[in-house]
This record gives C-alpha cells, sequence and structure tokens, in this order.
C-alpha cells in the first residue's frame, strides 16, 4: 500500500516537473523565434512565471512534507512579484534608449489619438457587422 | 540503493542535463542580443533555469540548506536586472545631455552622426 502511494508520487512529481522543462523549452524558442525585444519579452516573461512554478511544485512534491518543501514555496511566491517588475524596468531601458522604435511599433505621442484610432476601428468593424 | 531511489537518482540526472543544455541556449542569446535589453533579458533568463538547477541538486544531494543558497540567487539575480537597467538608463541620459549641449554650443556646425546601435 505504502508502495503504491510512493510510486504516485514519483508519477505526479515528474509529470509537473516535465510540464515544467517543456514550458522552459517553449521559452527558448519564442526567444529565438521573435525579431525584437520587445516581443522576446513575452516569451521570457512566461519561463520566469509558470516554468519555474510547474518545476519547484514537481519538486515540493519529490520532497515531501519538510521545511524544504517552505523554502522552495517562498522562491516561487518571491519571483512571482519580483518577475513582472524586473520586465517593467526592461521594457523602459529599451522604449527609453532606443531612437528607432517607430520602425517596430506605432507610437502615439498623444493618449486622445490612440482613443480616436480605437472609437474608429470599432465604428468600421460595427459597420461591417451590418453589412453582413 | 532500492529501484525507486536509483529512478530517483537518473531522473535528477536526466534533468540536469537538459536545463545545462537550455542555458547554453540562453548563453547565445546574450552573445547574439543585438541591443542590451536582450542581454539583460538573457541573462534573467539564465537566472532563473540556474534556480531550478540548484533546487534539483539540493533534493539530489539531499542537502536543505542549498535551498537558502537559490533563495539568495533570486534576490540577487532580481537585483542585478534592476541595478543594470537603472544604470543603463543614467548612462544614456547622461550621454542625451551632453550631446544637446554640445550642439547649442557649436550652433549647428555639423551633422551629428548619432548612431542608433546603443
Amino acid at each position: 500500500m505504502m508502495e503504491i502511494f510512493e510510486w504516485i508520487r514519483l508519477i505526479l512529481g515528474a509529470a509537473l516537473l516535465i510540464s515544467g522543462l517543456i514550458i522552459f523549452l517553449v521559452e527558448l524558442f519564442g526567444v529565438f523565434r521573435m525579431n525584437y525585444v520587445l516581443n522576446r519579452m513575452h516569451a521570457a516573461a512566461m519561463g520566469d512565471t509558470l516554468g519555474i512554478s510547474f518545476s519547484l511544485v514537481g519538486l515540493m512534491i519529490f520532497s515531501g512534507l519538510n521545511f524544504t518543501t517552505l523554502k522552495i514555496m517562498l522562491i516561487v511566491i518571491f519571483l512571482w512579484f519580483s518577475s513582472p517588475v524586473s520586465s517593467h524596468l526592461l521594457a523602459r531601458l529599451e522604449v527609453m534608449t532606443n531612437e528607432k522604435l517607430e520602425n517596430h511599433c506605432r507610437i502615439y505621442a498623444d493618449l486622445a489619438e490612440l482613443n480616436d484610432e480605437i472609437k474608429k476601428e470599432s465604428g468600421e468593424k460595427e459597420k461591417g457587422d451590418e453589412q453582413i | 540503493m532500492s529501484f525507486l531511489e536509483n529512478v530517483y537518482q537518473n531522473m535528477y540526472i536526466a534533468v540536469l542535463v537538459i536545463l545545462a543544455v537550455m542555458l547554453f541556449a540562453c548563453l547565445i542569446r546574450a552573445v547574439r542580443g543585438p541591443r542590451v535589453a536582450d542581454r539583460i533579458m538573457a541573462v534573467n533568463m539564465m537566472g532563473t533555469m540556474v534556480m531550478v538547477m540548484i533546487t534539483v541538486l539540493s533534493l539530489m544531494l539531499k542537502e536543505g540548506f542549498l535551498v537558502d543558497i537559490c533563495l539568495i540567487y533570486a534576490m540577487v539575480s532580481f537585483l542585478a536586472v534592476n541595478v543594470l537597467s537603472k544604470v543603463y538608463i543614467g548612462v544614456y541620459a547622461e550621454n542625451y545631455q551632453r550631446k544637446i549641449h554640445q550642439a547649442g554650443k557649436s550652433n549647428q556646425k555639423g551633422e551629428e552622426n548619432n548612431d542608433g546601435n546603443f
């Protein structure tokens, strides 16, 4: 009976650990596939939160009910808080220092222009729906 | 050593090897990245993978204190990314101010050749 429980624990933990590794692989694929930093950041942020939390939850199941498990959970919680902050700072660095940003994305000098454009696009969409 | 123990050890070694290969790919991104933000992002990714490696190692060697090192590694990695971003923003602002100052002093003597490859 105890042995069956041990095997279930092994399979559950290994499945979580392997899915974490797969998410790391997807992250690497995205980082090499995208062609600008602000696009690559999407892929990189996924591994920081989802990948590490899957793999560390798998390792928590392996380690059992310990004080070590609590410390591993602390790492996951710390990364959940710290990863968005560092991503935001990196994006700010890129936007502030790139002088040819308009080659990669549209820039709105005023927020009112963006609102006008959104309004115009949604109006066109409604018109298209009426025609259909 | 029982059969289950053997399975655990082999799995830990396989996970460590896979993570090492992915770490090398991150290093390629850090070397190839055309901009500074690319390199900092790659270093951040490497930090995340090293954290998983340290935790796997601590379970493999059955040493609980390695998890503390992993927590400290997470904090240092966060600090490194933030400080590097702030320093690069400051350096860029300083260069920009100097450029404006020189342009005003020389009274548009020549064309400024500003390379966008910061």
